[in-house]
């Protein structure tokens, strides 16, 4: 029995060495502390005798907590815990806690035994703990949420990929784990550049830059990429997190800018090759010149920066117009003229100029870019022909007055013919008459005659020169442009020529024919000699048959007049319209050989063609076209 | 000093062989009485402006008819007639172009100066003769002139 006191003394003894321990009765008091407990509650053993144990009571656990505590040792069952007390100072500690409940005989506890151990450090790593994880929870909730993430293993196999990941690059989650990450190469990069990747990240270096990966549906997107290696025991890398952020947008736009910045440089250089280029500042100094510009002013560069445009001032052009051209650009709109300047050596040039101004902030002209080409060959040639214009028109009015001077004695010996050369035919036609009048009755019968010949010979030469001037006339003549009714032309001049004849049968089928256009006393004449030369070839037909119409030559009209007269030799058509020419002997057939002539004459002047057609004896048919057909 | 009856008929011709002619037509329809003749423009405007001041004839008192060459030598027919028509005194005297042209333009300026007939003269000596002496008998018989009033 000794020794066992002796044996609990001892465990007692390394307990109170090792361990908090305090003692309790049923309601509570503390009637027992040990040392240790003093030391971490800071209150003195005194302090702490016959009081609750709510004086150390910290607040941290809810009451429910307090109150399973209580339920259980109360029913005589031991309790185990942590809980959080308050030392007499305020500050906190924690204690591995074990309180057994000591029963009386009825079983109800007589005290309570509580040993605890200070567990206080191990809390407070847990607490760190669970806050820092809490942020890297946080911190992974944020990257997922903005960044396109994923890891792979030492062997560059998928082993995470986040949502983003799988939205940009349109490939479903599963189809990318275990997957290489060349699933999504775009064959953008050269070789090296990958190559230097796995480099740097294999040496357990962080690997940043920007990469164009290919997505499922083959469309292509840019990534900022951050690529970095975790380290296993022995310095490998053991995984690597890839963290990228869409650029696709921003390269494009790169990419747009960078070819519309080629696209206007070489547009610059274009102009350069091919325009003379300055470029002048608000106020008029020049602050560029290209190499054409030097070279067409030969000025050196140097000469011309700062100088003002007056320099090539050649003094040609009014002051108005320069002022005109100030005031133009000066409001911000173009200039666009030509330009005569002058070179160092006293040289013109003439240059195409366009002046465009460039507005700054505040609206006004900050710069005017001029852009000219070289007329100055141009400006000789139109000059040549202004010459050569001035010449011509002098040429053309001395011809005109030449023209117009034998045009006037043409007309003056027409008259001279038409006045003079009559007269004495008249002499001769009424001076035999007289003799008949007045010595007839003295006169034998043949005498009579002859002096009858020499009437009828006159008369004849009256219509001779009556023809002759019509057809001189023709070609001096100005023409009329009308539109012709050649239907109701022909009827008048069917008219006329005596329609309806009453002492020949004569059968007229005329035609529905278009108009015309030319001048309508002319082309009367046409129809009149044609018309007239058909009734008079068939005259000795029965009945004669005149036929009028039209046929088509060339997409043109071609009136016709056809009769079924005597006709004539086609070997002879040759002569046909030649003045004065006759295919038939006076006593067969009357006429003077104007007529044909004339009509020739006058579609001439229309510009168009006459022909014909005939046989012996088998009728004529006379063609004509004029140029043009009448509007609509 | 007996009053010389007065002149009906004024005609200017400069070619002897017309005027024979004419006179011939005019003699056969006996319109030949009262016929002055005039062998230039010049003639023509002496005879009637000059010499009818100078016999203290009223210019009113002209000729009934005037028969005018159109190319005359001196002063031509265009002249004579443009005188003629412009003078207020004159001006109501039939006055009838008798000539071979038929240009457009000598027909445009006489009509414009205010003639009165253009005749031109046929080759044919009958077409002639009846020509004059239609001309004769209408202006000087059936045509009624306006009364010149003496002042």
């Amino acid at each position: 029995m000794k020794a066992s006191i002796k044996e609990v003394d001892d465990l007692k003894a390394a307990l109170d060495e090792h361990a908090i321990v305090a003692v309790t009765d049923p309601q509570g008091r503390i009637t027992f502390v040990n040392d240790k407990f003093c030391a971490i509650s800071k209150y003195a053993r005194a302090e702490l005798l016959g009081q609750d144990h709510r004086l150390i009571n910290s607040g941290h656990h809810p009451p429910e907590f307090i109150r399973e505590l209580w339920t259980t040792i109360a029913h005589g069952r031991v309790w185990r815990g942590e809980i959080k007390n308050r030392a007499k100072d305020g500050s906190f500690y924690w204690v591995d806690t074990t309180i057994v409940p000591f029963l009386d005989p009825n079983g109800k506890p007589r005290q309570y035994v509580a040993i605890r151990t200070d567990i206080t450090a191990r809390k407070q790593a847990e607490e760190k703990l669970n806050a820092s994880n809490k942020e890297v929870l946080d911190l992974k909730t944020a990257l997922d949420e903005h960044a396109i993430v994923a890891i792979t293993d030492a062997h560059g196999k998928i082993t995470f990929v986040n949502d983003k990941f799988c939205a940009i690059s349109k490939y479903a989650r599963e189809e990318l784990l275990g997957q290489d990450h060349r699933l999504i190469n775009s064959g953008f990069h050269p070789k090296e550049f990958i190559r230097e990747l796995w480099t740097t990240i294999r040496e357990g270096r962080v690997w940043r830059g920007e990469i164009k990966n290919r997505a499922k549906d083959g469309s292509l997107y840019w990534v900022d990429t951050t690529i970095v290696p975790f380290l296993d025991a022995n310095g490998k890398p053991r995984q690597y997190v890839a963290i990228r952020t869409d650029i696709t947008a921003r390269k494009e736009a790169e990419e747009k800018l960078n070819a519309s910045t080629k696209e206007v440089m070489d547009l610059k250089a274009a102009l350069d090759e091919h325009a003379i280029v300055a470029i002048t500042d608000a106020h008029g100094k020049i602050t560029f010149v290209n190499d054409k510009f030097c070279a067409i002013s030969k000025y050196a560069r140097e000469e011309l920066l700062g100088q003002d445009h007056r320099i090539i001032n050649s003094g040609h052009h009014p002051k108005e117009f320069i002022r005109e051209l100030w005031a133009t650009i000066r409001q911000g709109r173009v200039w666009h003229g030509q330009l005569r300047n002058r070179a160092k050596d006293g040289s013109f040039y003439w240059v195409d100029t366009t002046i465009v101004p460039f507005l700054g902030e505040n609206g006004k002209p900050r710069q005017y870019v001029a852009i000219r080409a070289d007329i100055t060959e141009r400006k000789r040639i139109e000059m040549e022909i202004k010459e050569l214009n001035a010449e011509l028109e002098h040429r053309v009015v001395e011809r005109t007055a030449q023209l117009e001077a034998a045009n006037e004695q043409l007309e003056s010996f027409s008259y001279s013919v038409s006045h003079d050369l009559r007269a004495p035919l008249r002499a001769v036609d009424g001076f035999s008459q007289a003799v008949l009048e007045d010595f007839g009755p003295q006169l034998p019968d043949e005498g009579r005659r002859q002096l009858q010949t020499i009437r009828s010979a006159a008369q004849q030469m009256g219509v001779l020169i009556d023809d002759l001037l019509t057809f001189s006339r023709l070609s001096r003549q100005s023409l009329a442009a009308r539109r012709v009714d050649f239907n109701a032309m022909v009827r008048g001049v069917l008219q006329e020529l005596g329609a309806p004849w009453a002492d020949r049968r004569v059968e007229v089928r005329c035609a529905d024919l278009p108009p015309a256009l030319g001048d309508p006393a002319l082309l009367k004449q046409v129809w009149l000699n044609l018309l007239s030369n058909a009734l008079k070839y068939s005259g000795k037909r029965s009945p004669a048959v005149i036929e009028i119409g039209v046929a088509d030559k060339a997409g043109r009209p071609a009136y016709f007049v056809r009769d079924n007269g005597t006709g004539f030799d086609m070997r002879y058509a040759g002569k046909l319209f030649g003045v004065f020419q006759r295919l038939h002997r006076p006593e067969e057939f009357e006429g003077t050989g104007v007529g044909l002539a004339i009509v020739q004459r006058i579609v001439q002047r229309h510009g168009g063609q006459v022909w014909a057609d005939a046989a012996v004896d088998r009728g004529a048919t006379f063609h004509f076209t004029l140029k043009s057909e009448p509007p609509t | 000093m007996s009053e010389t009856p007065r002149i009906e008929l004024l005609l200017v011709e400069d070619n002897p062989q017309d005027l024979e002619l004419a006179l011939r037509a005019l003699r056969k329809a006996n319109l030949a009485n009262h016929v002055h003749v005039s062998r230039d423009g010049a003639e023509a405007l002496e005879f009637l402006f000059g010499d009818a001041a100078a016999a203290g004839r009223r210019l009113e008192d002209g000729p009934k008819l005037i028969m005018l060459d159109l190319k005359l030598p001196k002063v031509d027919g265009l002249e004579v007639l443009r005188r003629i028509k412009d003078d207020p005194r004159t001006k109501r005297i039939p006055v009838v172009m008798m000539t071979s042209s038929k240009e457009q333009s000598d027909l445009v300026k006489s009509y414009d100066l205010g003639v009165n007939s253009y005749i031109v003269k046929p080759v044919n000596f009958d077409g002639f003769a009846a020509a004059v002496q239609q001309l004769g008998l209408y202006w000087l018989l059936l045509n009624e002139p306006p009364r010149s009033d003496p002042p």
